[in-house]
């Protein structure tokens, strides 16, 4: 039976962990909803997940290509590489996006209903990765067309997936109490998510840099992430262990910060919903 | 021994609001460099203390704003008290406004599976009792369409039964639900009746004095926050109606 104690003495990290298990069933649900939700209403359907990538990487490459004439370094294909880039920059900012807001849009079931509000972050995180999955197989069409082939360490991209989820949720988890309490966050946090990406070499070499402003590029978890990503699957970058370590550091940190972060205010923030 | 279900000791809610209607980080920020005060501490509940036993029912009586809803919240586990404790000894089925959470692109099936997720069932539960609460409901042809077709009462009728589809510990009911056309109402108001003469512990919040004195054991009033009575139903009613 389960009995619940207002008096309990709680730890923030094991509770959190064991609560987002224990309402495994609830996260897969919420991600299907999320998925099934997004393209009910398409002609289409999920062919939209391959499609989307596919078109965006097109415009991409035609704007760069051809108006920019842009150039990478050792005959690095432009569409994988900006591809890779753009699939990790949605993963991030949706993901971030969708699990900050995820509070604030179920609040109405949070405050009838006993569901740990973290659920729904690491849902709305999750359901991104899942999109991330999806694209993959545009990337890894767009790979062989251009006969720049498929990195053979692609299956480590789980690794990635699994930094970019702790990522997201734990930076989610420490804004979403302010997207509830301030209506103007959100405009605060657009520009400092659009500054992350655009100061992370999506569509643009690092090779272009000058030495102050690549200082701020590598310091860019983002980096690391596409880094690693075109070093394990697109095969157009070398990723180095440092790479590997700042990638799963800021994750690991950010995310056991925003799940103490968040834990300390909820209860302050919901009793004022 | 019986161990009380639900058992709430000294318990009080304090929060924080806001003096002003907006609330933007840029007016924080200028009311605190010129040291204004933007906070006023509203108490919600002020050390409330009670039990209810199995098969018991409490009545929650008050005027609107008394501190109902938060007490309610508390029982659901939504709200952890201020100060005080309060245990509940088994799953809860709260009985609130529902419907809220329906979404409309999903199927009335799906739904009907993610509401009871969120109630803590489990899916494939939910799966195989879909078909069986939409008949309850009497939606049972429109179950596989999008909940965005649904006229108002279907939806209300289907919220209904996924609700109270849910045997608990505990049943929480914030006010009692008539939905839908009369031979509708007379079959929920049935359903809401079993829930009274099972084992679960019920909370009760209503304004429906009748409907107290023949459901409920024990009846809980409170005013601003204050507990004024607690104790045997028509008593506490009594001194509520005659103030």
């Amino acid at each position: 039976m389960k009995i619940y104690d207002s008096d309990k003495k709680n730890r923030i990290l094991r509770d959190t962990l064991l609560s987002l298990w224990n309402h495994r069933d609830l996260i897969l649900i919420l991600v299907r909803r999320d998925i099934a939700v997004r393209y009910k209403r398409s002609a289409l359907g999920l062919l939209w997940t391959l499609l989307n990538p596919l078109l965006t990487s097109l415009v991409l490459w035609f704007v760069f290509i051809t108006i920019f004439s842009a150039r990478l370094p050792d005959g690095t294909q432009f569409a994988p590489y900006v591809l890779s880039g753009v699939l990790i920059v949605s993963f991030f900012v949706q993901g971030f996006n969708q699990s900050a807001d995820s509070i604030a849009q179920g609040a109405g079931i949070l405050m009838k209903v006993y569901v740990p509000p973290q659920v729904f972050a690491f849902a709305g995180a999750l359901s991104n990765a899942a999109n991330f999955f999806f694209g993959l197989f545009a990337l890894a069409l767009i790979c062989l067309i251009t006969g720049n082939g498929i990195s053979l360490i692609f299956p480590l991209t789980i690794l990635l997936i699994i930094c970019m989820l702790l990522y997201v949720t734990g930076l989610g988890l420490m804004v979403a109490i302010s997207y509830i309490r301030f209506d103007d966050t959100r405009n605060i946090f657009a520009v400092v998510v659009s500054f992350m990406m655009y100061l992370s070499p999506i569509f643009y070499p690092k090779e272009i840099l000058s030495s102050p402003v690549l200082l701020i590029v590598n310091a860019n978890p983002l980096t690391s992430f596409l880094d690693v990503f075109r070093f394990v699957f697109a095969n157009t970058g070398v990723a180095t262990w440092a790479d590997w370590a700042y990638m799963s550091g800021t994750s690991l940190l950010v995310f056991l910060i925003g799940i103490r972060v968040f834990a300390r205010a909820w209860p302050r923030t919901a009793v004022m919903l | 021994m019986n161990e009380p279900i639900i058992d709430v000791q000294a318990a009080s809610v304090t929060y924080k609001i806001r003096h002003g209607a907006s609330s933007s980080l840029k007016e924080t920020f200028i009311s605190t460099i010129k040291r204004e005060k933007l906070d006023v501490e509203v108490k919600a509940l002020k050390s409330v203390t009670f039990q209810v036993f199995p098969g018991e029912t409490l009545a929650v009586i008050g005027r609107n704003g008394a501190g109902k809803s938060t007490l309610m919240k508390i029982l659901a586990r939504v709200l952890p008290p201020t100060t005080g404790r309060v245990v509940v000894r088994g799953s809860v089925a709260p009985m609130i406004e529902l419907g809220a959470g329906f979404n409309p692109e999903l199927t009335g099936r799906e739904n009907i599976v993610l509401y009871g997720t969120l109630l803590g069932r489990k899916p494939a539960e939910m799966m195989e009792r879909a078909t069986s609460i939409g008949e309850w409901a009497e939606v049972a042809e429109s179950l596989d369409l999008p909940v965005r077709t649904y006229s108002s009462g279907m939806l209300a009728k289907l919220a209904f039964a996924v609700a109270t589809d849910i045997k608990s510990e505990v049943v929480l009911i914030d006010e009692i639900l008539s939905v839908g056309d009369s031979t509708f109402q007379a079959k929920s108001k049935k359903r809401m009746l079993d829930f009274f003469q099972s084992d679960s512990a019920v909370v009760l919040v209503s304004h429906d004095v009748t409907a107290i004195r023949e459901l409920a054991t024990k009846a809980l009033w409170i005013d601003q926050g204050n507990v004024m009575q607690y104790g045997e139903v028509d008593q506490v009613l009594d001194a509520y109606l005659s103030k």
